[in-house]
């Protein structure tokens, strides 16, 4: 059980707060503490502890009344989120509260949240790859966005440091622009991936089918069980096999005794001193009691997910700051970014009917980006470029088939046919005008602005779309799938799940609100190191990132402590 | 293997102890003697005679048991009381009173009155002009989906339903709850039926 700060008597000062508890959050608090800092971690939700608050996660369909199914007060309760499709009677209670915390969408935007301790690290995805210099370089080579202030080489022994403690499985590659992380042993693919992966790469020169890196243990670590290939991981694990802030960091920072979280702590803003030139503390306001508090501390973490930090940062107003806490250039709020998402081609797999798998592999394939990677796979249809996610299965849907009655119904319990897809992630561009800005004309259920959201794909992102489907088409066609479709779901920004940018590094405080070590250009001790720094999208999936970024801003700030920098 | 044919054989015992014999006997009885054996959440008594009709019909009884057996069409009825809003509601009741109005103009008389030849030939004809679900991938319809007919959504429900029951869930379809190891490529064989989660 960790120290929550909860009663009565409030200790209100600390070495440092963390507001967040979600992936970035959580290794903040980690690194703080272990390095002995007294650390408040802020929650705006519930305590969700590990295993005792999973109450879903050993339910089969038949135990629950409605077997998944929503009631209309839940649909409401979560209008925003049911929009992913992801949400059901097993998850909804990690799903944010979309009535109590409304929204502006000026143009379309999936807002997902998930406000409890751990926040979106019980939800997430779990694929875990490590960014190249493709990646860094990106901005500088062709000019979009500003320069990334750091480089492979600066966030390469963090990538280290953070796969070895949450245990990363994948296959090495020895890809420049994938680079290997340090594997546990790699998942496995099934026969028809196995076949898909012989054809793609024998037809493809330079493509590469490999199963999904992620954070799920295929072998004991660190005192947590590997997985049960349940696939029931957005309830909680119980085996703790899938790397979340509530099984693997908050745990690390609660050993050290260095860590309090307090719950249901809403951050209103973050307290700046002109005269010191930093800030220091926060404002909160208690979720249940409306009651308005401040807390003091030398470091402040801002890991609230990308969108919330910012909106926290927007509305740190003071004569210092007119337009928010940082934003010096004017680039707090902007440069919004979400990779592409359900875009690809899907088909049916003949030869294999006497083939089947046993178990539930919380994982599917990848395919590395081969587009724009050098001199030879360069287009000129669009710049950067996307990467796939995708798996075989047995499927079908047996309410297509056009029989009914004794044989029909025995027909039906035998496995599908084979179906395989890919859906492409395709790196967004930093627009400028891809924006946040706080919206005074509607207020939470605590009064407080919200944000107006304004972002929208452009005709880069639709350029490298089209290449997807066409390239997904191809490959599967190629690999000898029948009934191969293409589809295009044209989803607007925020459903990839992978919201990036809006208080971006940069090596010039004119054009960035960070610098290189994710510290506030004109308030150092204030560090952003969730999604809201990064300086562009990649097209590969973030969170390790934020776990590598996260740990070396911590590392950076208490050395800076100890120079008595800040 | 044995195990598996032993839950089967199991499982089909567990069903027919459930529904008992005289479910379906019932429901096949010739006009004005159909009764229902259970008391609707949503739907009148007559809808709720056409649903259990159609499902009994989509998956009858037979060495494994049927829709009935593991009351598919009450499970439905819950679904519908408690997770459609009034206007899906509405749509539902309305829906079934085109269905039935249709049997009435072509046989002279709805569903639960035409004898089971007609009801095959009405489901055949039904099977052809409700339309088809596109795939999906991660939970979302890739594509544009066409509009989906009365039949086939109710048919997509009653496999649901069917599938997620603990009966069929856990003693016919195979039931592994914690698999531990996954292996990617094995014989069909070894297997059987499909997974149940």
């Amino acid at each position: 059980m960790a120290n929550y700060n909860i009663d009565a008597k409030k200790e209100v000062t600390y070495d440092a707060i963390v507001i967040g508890s979600g992936i970035s959050g959580g290794w903040a608090a980690k690194e703080l503490c272990e390095q002995g800092l007294k650390t408040l971690v802020l929650e705006r939700g519930r305590i969700v502890e590990h295993v005792m608050d999973y109450p879903t996660m050993n339910l089969d369909p038949w135990d629950s009344e409605l077997r998944g199914g929503l009631t209309p007060e839940q649909k409401k309760k979560h209008q925003v989120s049911i929009r992913s499709n992801w949400v059901s009677t097993d998850t909804a209670h990690f799903w944010a509260d979309d009535e109590a915390n409304p929204y502006t969408e000026v143009k379309p935007f999936l807002w997902l949240r998930g406000h409890q301790m751990g926040g979106r690290s019980l939800l997430w995805g779990k694929q875990t790859y490590r960014w190249s210099d493709l990646d860094f370089e990106a901005n500088a080579k062709d000019g979009h966005g500003v320069d990334w202030p750091i480089r492979y080489k600066d966030i390469e022994p963090w990538y280290t440091h953070v796969e070895k403690f949450a245990g990363i499985s994948g296959e090495p590659l020895g890809l420049p622009q994938l680079p290997d992380s340090h594997f546990l042993p790699p998942m496995e693919l099934n026969c028809v991936e196995k076949h898909v992966k012989s054809r793609i790469e024998k037809e493809f020169d330079g493509r590469h089918l490999i199963i999904g890196r992620c954070a799920h243990l295929t072998v004991p670590h660190n005192g947590r069980g590997q997985c049960q290939n349940r696939n029931r991981c957005s309830r909680g694990c119980p085996y703790g096999a899938y790397f979340s802030s509530n099984s693997v960091t908050l745990p690390a920072a609660q050993a050290t005794g260095n860590l309090t979280i307090r719950p249901f702590s809403i951050v209103q803003s973050i307290i700046y001193d002109e005269a010191k030139g930093k800030a220091t503390g926060v404002r909160i306001i208690d979720a249940e009691t409306n009651e308005d508090i401040e807390y003091s501390a030398k470091v402040i973490f801002c890991n609230a997910s990308t969108l919330s930090t910012t909106q926290i940062l927007l509305n740190s107003k003071s004569d210092r700051f007119e337009n928010g806490l940082g934003n010096d250039s004017g680039e707090l709020g902007h440069n919004l970014m979400d990779h592409t998402y359900r875009v690809g081609a899907m088909g049916k797999v003949e030869g294999f009917d006497d083939k089947y798998y046993k178990g539930r592999r919380p994982n599917g394939i990848y395919i590395p980006r081969y587009v724009n990677i050098d001199e030879k796979s360069k287009t000129d249809k669009f710049l950067r470029g996307f990467g796939f996610q995708g798996g075989g299965y047995r499927g079908g849907n047996p309410a297509n088939i056009e029989d009914f009655g004794a044989d029909y119904k025995d027909s039906i319990l035998k496995p599908g046919p084979w179906e395989f897809f890919i859906t492409g992630f395709a790196e967004c561009l930093p627009y400028h005008d891809n924006q946040v800005n706080l919206n005074t004309d509607v207020l939470d259920k605590w009064g407080q602005p919200t944000l107006a959201i304004d972002a929208e794909f452009k005709a880069n992102e639709k350029a490298a779309n089209k290449q997807i489907q066409e390239d997904a088409v191809a490959m599967l066609q190629k690999s000898g799938l029948k009934d191969v479709i293409g589809f295009d779901n044209e989803h607007p920004p925020g459903y990839g799940v992978h919201e990036m940018g809006t208080a971006r590094m940069g090596r010039n405080p004119k054009t960035s609100v960070l610098n290189g070590f994710n510290q506030v250009h004109a308030a150092k001790n204030v560090f952003v190191t969730d999604g809201a720094c990064m300086t562009s999208s990649s097209c590969v999936n973030p969170s390790l990132t934020y776990m590598a970024i996260t740990a070396r801003a911590a590392y950076h700030a208490v050395s800076e402590l100890k120079k008595m920098n800040l | 293997m044995d195990r598996r044919s032993v839950l089967k054989k199991t499982g089909l015992l567990a069903g027919a102890a459930i529904a008992g014999p005289s479910m379906l006997s019932l429901l096949h009885s010739c006009k004005n003697e159909t009764r229902l054996t259970w008391q609707p959440e949503f739907f009148t008594v007559d809808e709720a005679k056409t649903v259990s009709t159609l499902m009994d019909t989509i998956l009858p009884r037979t060495e494994t048991p049927g829709a009935l057996d593991v009351k598919v069409d009450m499970f439905i009825d819950k679904v519908i009381s408690k997770t459609y809003d009034a206007m899906g509601q509405q749509y539902m009741r309305d829906e079934i009173a085109v269905f039935n109005a249709d049997c009435t103009k072509d046989f002279g008389a709805i569903f639960i009155d035409l004898d089971e030849a007609k009801r095959i030939e009405i489901l055949k004809e039904a099977e052809k002009t409700s339309g088809k679900f596109n795939p999906g991938i991660w939970g979302t319809t890739v594509g544009d989906q066409e509009p989906i007919g009365f039949y086939r959504s109710m048919k997509s429900m009653a496999i649901w339903a069917y599938f997620t029951s603990e009966e069929i869930g856990e003693n016919v379809l195979n039931y592994d709850p914690v698999p531990g190891n996954y292996e990617g490529c094995i014989p069909l064989s070894d297997i059987g039926n499909r997974w149940s989660l």
